[in-house]
């Protein structure tokens, strides 16, 4: 929301503060100001000048043209504006005024040297008029009446969505006058309302959605473009000028807050108003040449053919106003905050009134919007006479709010103490009524226009309050609480724990989003229909929410190997799974990659590696791999006899170079973690080793033979270490010799080498039992 | 006559120590003079036939011959094993400026540290470090927080719906309604996550990313003790003393609600692009509990109060490290990465 510097001058009275100091106040109690910027610097320059002759310059649209400027003498300039002709009085810019980023200077066309410019509203910044130069009716020398420079004011939107007041010059005006002092004028005179019948009837059919409906009706209208001075106030903040009819239901919105809306009357269709819901197939040309389709959920305002207006919205186009217009019916409403922003937000269409009424505005803010009106309705078209008197349909205004506000207990918010009698004074400069309830409690009565939704318990006082002695004036301060040690967040700390492990064996860290595409996940052997979908997608590929983190891991694989030969990722991050009812389940995963182009293999052994450091004793189990993975290089990984993850080669259709994959279930490892380590004596009695290398098919899993040497040989085996394996020559083709050492001992004694033979013997004859030969 | 033999054969035996070439040569000489064989050996056995008075004399000499050759030989033994060790010494010379074998260590994502660093700030003052679902309830997304439907605070976060009706969380709040449902009061949290808006991608826009949200209920707590925690909060981040100033701002959820600035790190609040010329950044939403939330979560504003803060964690890691382009934090890309 842009805001008129002059503008909150003319609504006050000795307002004293620098434009940039203005805004900075605002900001710090206000609401934050993102910008004061000069507008119009220029026109302190610019001056009427009367047309003394025209000479025609060569072939082109060019003219010479002599002017009496007044204040800068008789100067000669060149002119292209189809309007300019002798006795004009237009708006001259002299040489060295800067209009935007250029700067006007004495500049040669067509031979002659033209000293500065005459210029047309758009160039001035005070209309959209590109068409020709200003017509004016003032002495050459004087500034263009109503056009002084001024300075904008750029209120961000979101931080006066709870105030419906701020979207009105007048509710900032009142702001500065509580922040500096300055007196606050109401530029509303109420008695300007005549008494009288109603020539338009209005009937509203459900109160709740149109809270109440003010009307008048004027004759004998003038449309015209409307004085500069108005034109100038529009265009400053944004508002396009149109002509003076609109332009008044402008000016009064920007100024009021209140919205409004001029009908042409004579193309209104019977003797009523109605405000109600649309009819199901209604349809609405608006005044942006846009059809809008209706339903039951849209209030309209209609008349007896139809709708001519979507309420709080948009006019129709049909009963615009329009250069014939002569009689108008002005309409000034306020409707259900949420009634129309469900309109709004269904129909895409965010228009001025709508971000107001949206915030829910003030229903006593109507009949002031139309005395405003009629007021400046009689400066922008003489002659104008109101039919009538008010129409105006309502629920009967609700009471003003009270607020029992203890002061102590407000103290206790701030943190600081503020006396009773300054509190008062400054509610009451932020016009709120304030009267003593009884010692140290205050009873404040809330303005209609803050009443709406702004202001409603005490502690929204302590707001009001908090910004207008400034935050500054609070001293920080340490609470006096118990010291206790929060709870503990074991998950996040494991977590935590498992980042700090996987960076030490060298890989990084990589987030990634938690949408994925339907190609992705089928490309993943998951069925689209199994994830949680997005109603509202950013994109195609952004539809689903990843129930692994492997589409976004390999996408980082392959973006990664067009830059690095090899490299080591990971990634933490949850996997969101479909519920039959209420919220997914979110499971926390670890996935971790090493990439080599050059297809080096030790990539799932450094994954293992990696899953042992997690998990001490956790053991592979190869199995059926899935479609990505490789099907040779596959397997589950089990840890305290639970299934936690996989580890996998990618299938190598997939990419170029090797991908090892190692896919963790945190939230699983997690509860199979436990800290229960006791300390065991350490054995007396030295312990004996002796070696065997057991004879096996090719694909033998080592584990597989390890798991029965130790079955044989307990409970005197204490450990068996892998030492190598060795297929070729002697060994027959198909077989492979796998050597492991044994140890044995026994807690109370030391094994004679017979028990230790025996051991051994066993073992071997276990084994062969079991098909296995041996290399002795 | 023996004592010039021996004379002579210490002399001899010398010579040869010297010449020795090896370890081994060495040994050879011993043996020959002093083993049990050798030629000293073979001179005592002379001794047992001379007079008693010459025995004395050629034993002292005898004893005499042994210990100068067993020195010399210690001695000679000692150079050798010294020069052994000093080539092997200087055989194993290494180039320590050769890489070390991989793999290098890897690197943490900056947002995971950063983020660590404030848990553990928060952590140390008492507050317990929450987490919540990434997909939530429309109830405790907004509903809870006041913000109902239709409340035009709604269209400032732009929402993933999910076709079940739920929603990616748009902020961290949840989480202090889900933290007042699981604790009772009194209550010191913080919950660092992921959000999500549905918003076009570009260097400063992500839909994407992360957010701090801290919350404080207890019996007494003011605006004076959330300014207090805040600049604590920014002083530590920044590893300074920051200036910060509070200013109204609105947020459904709390009342009254602020928005925190910090001077800017760039230009120390002259006034520079990066700020708008304003010399100050907004860093972090806070205020007081609304009554509304603390009731909604069965909480009894009459008897507790509350402040509450969101800080833009994204945000915040962009300043701390001059990251111009938000996109690189969800890109995986190890060009970036790898620089932290």
């Amino acid at each position: 929301m842009k805001f008129s510097f002059n503008w909150l001058r003319d609504l006050t009275e000795e307002l004293n503060v620098p434009p940039q100091e203005l805004g900075r106040l605002i900001t710090m109690k206000t609401a934050e100001c993102d910008g004061v910027e000069p507008y119009g610097a220029h026109l302190a320059r610019v001056c009427a000048a009367r047309v003394l002759s025209v000479e025609p310059l060569g072939a082109g649209r060019n003219v010479k043209v002599v002017l009496d400027t007044g204040r800068y003498g008789i100067k000669t300039v060149v002119c292209g504006a189809p309007n300019c002709r002798t006795g004009l009085i237009s708006a001259y810019v002299p040489p060295g005024t800067r209009l935007g980023e250029r700067e006007i200077g004495v500049t040669v066309i067509d031979g002659v040297p033209s000293e500065g410019m005459l210029a047309s509203g758009a160039e001035l910044g005070i209309n959209r008029d590109a068409t020709g130069i200003l017509e004016l009716e003032a002495e050459p020398g004087a500034p263009l009446p109503g056009c002084e420079p001024d300075h904008i004011f750029d209120v961000d939107n979101k931080a006066i969505t709870h105030r419906p007041d701020l979207w009105g010059h007048h509710g900032l005006a009142r702001e500065v006058a509580a922040i500096t002092g300055a007196r606050l004028r109401d530029p509303v005179r109420l008695e300007r309302i005549p008494e009288g019948d109603a020539p338009v009837r209005v009937e509203i059919e459900n109160l709740d959605l149109c809270l109440r409906y003010s009307a008048l009706a004027l004759e004998n209208v003038t449309v015209r473009p409307s004085p500069l001075w108005l034109q100038y106030r529009l265009q400053a903040i944004g508002l396009n000028p149109i002509n003076n009819i609109v332009d008044v239901t402008n000016y009064v919105m920007a100024e009021l807050a209140q919205p409004m809306h001029a009908f042409d009357w004579d193309l209104l269709r019977g003797p009523a108003i109605f405000v109600r819901p649309a009819r199901s197939g209604e349809r609405l040309l608006a005044l942006n040449e846009t059809e809008y389709h209706l339903d039951g959920r849209d209030l309209v305002i209609a008349d007896a053919r139809g709708p001519i207006a979507l309420a709080g919205v948009i006019g129709g186009l049909d009963t615009a106003i329009h250069e014939g217009t002569r009689r108008i019916v002005l309409e000034s409403a306020c409707f259900q905050a949420s009634s129309v922003r469900k309109t709004s937000a269904r129909h895409k269409l965010r228009t001025d009134a709508s971000m107001r009424f949206e915030k829910a505005q003030d229903p006593v803010n109507t009949v002031r919007a139309l005395a405003r009106a009629l007021e400046l309705l009689g400066q922008v078209s003489p002659g104008i006479r109101v039919v009538g008197g008010l129409a105006d349909a309502r629920r009967p205004l609700p009471p003003a709010p009270r607020i029992l506000l203890p002061v102590d207990w407000l103290c206790r918010k701030l943190g600081r103490t503020v006396e009773a009698g300054e509190v008062k004074r400054i509610l009451e400069r932020l016009c709120f009524a304030v009267e003593e309830d009884q010692p140290g409690t205050l009873r404040v009565t809330v303005p209609s226009w803050r009443a709406t939704r702004d202001v409603s318990i005490k502690d929204d006082l302590v707001e009001e309050v908090g910004r207008m002695i400034g935050y500054d004036a609070i001293t920080p301060q340490a609470p006096a609480v118990t010291i206790a040690p929060p709870p503990a967040g074991e998950e996040r700390l494991y977590h935590r724990a498992v980042r700090a492990t996987m960076v030490e064996l060298g890989f990084t860290e990589v987030y990634n989003y938690s949408f994925v595409s339907e190609e992705q996940a089928r490309r993943f052997g998951m069925d689209p229909e199994d994830h949680v979908r997005v109603a509202n997608p950013i994109g195609t590929d952004r539809t689903l929410l990843r129930r692994s983190l492997l589409p976004e891991i390999f996408e980082n694989i392959v973006e990664n190997s067009k830059h690095f030969e090899r490299f080591r990722i990971f990634e933490i991050g949850r996997e969101i799974h479909k519920q039959p009812a209420g919220l997914p389940r979110e499971i926390p995963h670890m996935m971790a990659a090493v990439y080599s182009r050059a297809g080096v293999e030790d990539g799932l052994m450094e994954l293992k590696r990696a899953a042992e450091h997690l998990m001490e004793g956790c053991l592979l189990c190869p199995g059926p791999a899935q479609p990505y993975e490789h099907p040779a290089r596959a397997a589950a990984v089990m840890w305290r006899g639970t299934a936690v993850g996989r580890l996998f080669e990618l299938h190598p259709s997939l990419l170029e170079g090797r991908a090892a994959v190692l896919d963790l279930d945190l939230e699983r490892m997690l509860e199979l973690r436990r800290d229960e380590k006791r300390y065991r004596p350490i054995r007396r009695f030295p312990a004996s080793a002796f070696d065997l290398s057991v004879i096996a098919g090719l694909r033998e899993l080592a584990g597989n033979l390890s798991r029965q040497l130790a079955e044989l040989g307990a409970p005197e085996v204490e450990a068996i270490e892998f030492l190598r394996q060795y297929s070729g020559p002697p060994l027959p083709e198909g077989k492979k010799s796998v050597s492991f050492r044994l140890t044995v001992a026994a807690p109370d004694r030391t094994l004679s080498s017979e028990e230790v033979g025996a051991v051994r013997a066993r073992i071997i004859e276990g084994m062969r039992a079991r098909g296995y030969e041996f290399r002795l | 006559m023996l004592e010039t033999t021996l004379e002579q054969l210490r002399d001899r035996a010398l010579e040869r120590i010297r010449a020795a070439r090896s370890v081994e040569e060495l040994e050879a000489v011993r043996i020959e003079a002093l083993g049990r064989k050798g030629t000293l050996a073979q001179a005592s056995k002379e001794l047992a036939k001379l007079p008693p008075e010459e025995r004395a004399r050629i034993g002292r000499l005898l004893n005499a011959v042994k210990q100068c050759l067993e020195e010399t030989l210690e001695a000679r033994r000692k150079e050798f094993e010294e020069e052994a060790l000093r080539r092997r010494l200087d055989a194993e010379w290494l180039d320590l400026t050769l890489p070390a074998p991989e793999p290098r260590r890897g690197h943490l994502h900056p947002v995971t540290q950063v983020q660590a660093e404030i848990e553990d700030l928060f952590t140390s003052l008492g507050f317990a470090v929450l987490d919540g679902p990434e997909v939530e309830t429309e109830y405790h997304n907004f509903d809870a927080l006041n913000i109902p439907p239709d409340h035009p605070a709604r269209d400032v976060q732009d929402t993933f719906w999910l076709t079940d009706g739920n929603l990616l969380r748009t902020h961290t709040s949840p989480v202090q309604i889900r933290g007042m449902e699981r604790f009772k009061p009194p209550l010191r949290m913080i919950a660092p996550g992921r959000v999500f808006r549905n918003e076009e991608v570009d260097a400063s826009h992500e839909h994407t990313f992360y957010q701090i949200e801290g919350m404080m209920v207890d019996r007494e707590v003011s605006v004076a003790h959330l300014i207090y925690f805040m600049k604590l909060m920014v002083n530590a981040i920044f590893r300074r003393e920051v200036a910060v100033r509070l200013r109204p701002g609105y947020f459904p959820f709390v009342e009254p609600g602020f928005e925190l600035d910090m001077h800017c790190l760039l230009c120390n609040g002259a006034g520079c692009p990066a700020c708008k010329q304003s010399g100050w950044v907004e860093m972090i939403g806070c205020g007081l509990v609304h009554p509304n939330v603390l009731r909604m979560s069965g909480i009894d504003p009459e008897q507790w109060m509350g402040f509450a803060f969101g800080l833009g964690l994204t945000r915040l890691v962009m300043m701390r490290y001059g990251i111009d382009d938000i996109r690189y934090l969800q890109s995986g890309d190890l060009r970036f990465l790898n620089q932290f």
